[in-house]
């Protein structure tokens, strides 16, 4: 290893003004260098050294792959779903979507968040042919009538208990995932449902799902379809939107909103056993608590190695944080949620990494964190590179996001009755209802968890269209100013890009930065910049 | 009797290599000059969203 050092280091030397950290911190140029001007396109791709550059180049091949498998798994369907739905061609973002993720990582940083993004591309191009061979637009396949689907937020664990039967997240392929990748699809989706006289002060989430919905982009399968009242109220109304779109008979699975009360759990309880019991009556398939406890096990090592995870971020010595953290737990938890075993030996891996930095005394980002932040509140999803821009631009290290701290008890598996109540704490912990539904103390818990996390800064996701979240803004800065916290509100329009563009959401930051802390920006070049044509 | 193993085999490895280097070579400059996304950006997506574009869609409610 020592002599391949050796032989790499002249070269790194030789190569070194390519490398834009290292522009950047010469004061020569930066990482925007490389772009044409609003696209996002990049001349070349980033030089990060020998080393790096290699591991880049690897995981860029090995995404290549699972995309030619997924191909290659079902041709036909696949350049058909390309012909008939307009979020499929956004998939082709992908590649640039990641290079936007990773900019400026280096090391174990880049290793791990390889890692956890591929764990993300093998397994959604897995989805995507197995929803296109079967899905009825598409002319149907064998799995078609075996398909439970479900609202994305509906963790699907549960629905595991059903043998041979395939839990699928309705929204995840054609709303959520692909506005991560594609900044301009969703309003077209929100056009769609506004045109029908939809408000356009709706959250843009729902207001997306509605249009995809009345686009007849949704693909279609499954016998039933089951619906949730979660996260919040505004999922209620495009929950109903939806059922009546999609046609099939529906259960509404209505978890408790004040889900930290014990006196809901058994509310929330039976509407789960009710749901079960909706799917054993339409699909004619017996509940099997055994098959379930497979999966559950898996789910409980996903979470132990997360809480494991945890400690390491309250160090100043993880390699992991930022969207490599939250992007792939969003995923891992919500979607994943202890089906794939693939995810498991990734967190098993990235564990043995995040040990080893540890013990070496590992500074992240070549030791420039200069503040440890607190991302709070449902982040922006047509920016997902924001914590990566936050890291580059003023040294914000992103250490954890609410959306993190999903569902993590333990879920028992040998005894049914415990496991259910375990299964519905943990199902009601969901995407964007741990803290942001629930009531006051779930949202006022922001500065327990900062302090818990060593973080001297809370940037709190400001989702403009989030009417429950409307009314904290003066408490909030209030109780930032009392702890010592520094806080700044992202404003953001979660999935509509036109109404704060991410320059919008980046001036927030710039405008604390620079005017409330004085400070220098590490790189000058990505201050402000026109990526309002990028994917 | 090892010649008679040894050559062929470096000759299947010999080509192997080659094959192998003109592959890295060939992927790697299609990665470096990232011109998979350029393709992309500027000629599949444009044309993909003419496409969409164009489609009728029944939005009868």
């Amino acid at each position: 290893m020592k002599l391949l050092e050796k032989m790499i280091a002249p070269i790194d030397k030789a190569l070194e003004r390519f490398d834009p950290v290292k522009q950047s911190e010469k004061g020569v140029g930066g990482l925007r260098d490389r772009y044409y001007d609003k696209t996002g396109v990049a001349k070349w791709r980033e030089w990060r050294g020998v080393r790096d550059t290699m591991v880049d180049y690897t995981a860029w091949l090995n995404n290549i792959l699972s995309m030619v498998q997924m191909v290659a798994s079902a041709p036909v369907p696949i350049m058909k779903a390309f012909w008939e739905y307009r979020w499929m061609g956004s998939y082709l973002g992908t590649f640039m979507f990641i290079d936007r993720l990773f900019e400026g990582y280096r090391g174990p940083e880049l290793k791990i968040a390889h890692m956890n993004m591929h764990a993300i591309v093998q397994s959604l191009t897995k989805r995507i042919a197995f929803a296109m061979k079967n899905d009825r637009r598409l002319g149907g396949g064998p799995e078609t009538e075996k398909i439970i689907p479900h609202d994305e937020t509906i963790t699907p664990l549960f629905l595991k208990g059903f043998k041979g039967l395939y839990p699928f997240p309705l929204q995840t392929l054609p709303e959520f995932i692909i506005c991560d990748v594609d900044q301009h699809i969703e309003p077209y989706y929100i056009d769609v449902a506004e045109s029908y006289g939809l408000p356009a002060d709706v959250c843009s989430r729902c207001s997306a799902e509605t249009g995809v919905a009345i686009d007849d982009a949704f693909p279609l399968f499954g016998k039933v379809l089951l619906s949730t009242n979660m996260p919040c109220n505004a999922s209620e109304a495009t929950s109903m939107f939806q059922r009546r779109r999609y046609g099939k008979p529906d259960f509404p699975i209505t978890l408790a909103m004040q889900h930290n009360n014990p006196e809901a759990l058994p509310y929330s309880r039976e509407t789960l056993q009710n749901a079960m019991k909706f799917v054993e009556d339409n699909y004619g398939v017996k509940y099997d608590w055994d098959e379930f406890f497979r999966y559950a096990k898996l789910m409980n090592e996903q979470n132990t190695i997360e809480l494991e995870k945890w400690d390491f971020f309250k160090t100043p010595y993880s390699p992991l944080s930022g969207i490599a953290e939250s992007l792939y737990r969003l995923y891992s938890w919500q979607s994943v949620n202890g089906q794939d075993p693939y995810f498991n030996k990734v967190d098993r891996k990235v564990i043995r990494i995040m040990r080893k930095c540890y013990e070496e005394k590992h500074l992240p980002f070549g030791g420039k964190t200069r503040h440890r932040a607190f991302l709070w509140g449902p982040s922006a999803v047509y920016y997902t590179d924001f914590p990566t821009w936050t890291q580059n631009c003023w040294g914000i290290t992103i250490v954890l996001n609410m959306d993190s701290t999903m569902g993590f008890n333990m879920i028992n598996t040998e005894d049914p009755e415990i496991a259910m109540d375990d299964l519905t704490r943990f199902t009601e912990k969901a995407c964007m209802r741990h803290h942001a539904v629930g009531g006051w103390e779930n949202i006022n818990a922001v500065w327990e968890w900062a302090k818990n996390f060593n973080c001297d800064m809370v940037l709190m996701n400001d989702n403009i269209a989030c009417n429950g979240m409307l009314g904290v803004h003066g408490m909030m800065e209030d109780q930032a100013r009392d702890l010592g916290f520094h806080f700044i509100f992202i404003e953001h329009d979660l999935e509509d890009s036109r109404t704060v563009s991410r320059q919008d959401m980046r001036n927030c930051v710039n405008k604390y930065m620079s005017v409330v802390l004085n400070e220098q920006p590490l790189d000058p070049t990505i201050v402000e910049f026109d990526d309002s044509d990028a994917y | 009797m090892m010649k008679k193993f040894v050559k062929p085999f470096m000759k299947l490895l010999s080509k192997v290599l080659l094959i192998g280097l003109i592959g890295f070579v060939a992927t790697f400059a299609l990665y470096i000059t990232n011109g998979e996304n350029k393709l992309i950006y500027y000629v599949i997506r444009p044309f993909l969203n003419k496409h969409y574009d164009s489609q009728e869609r029944d939005r009868k409610i």
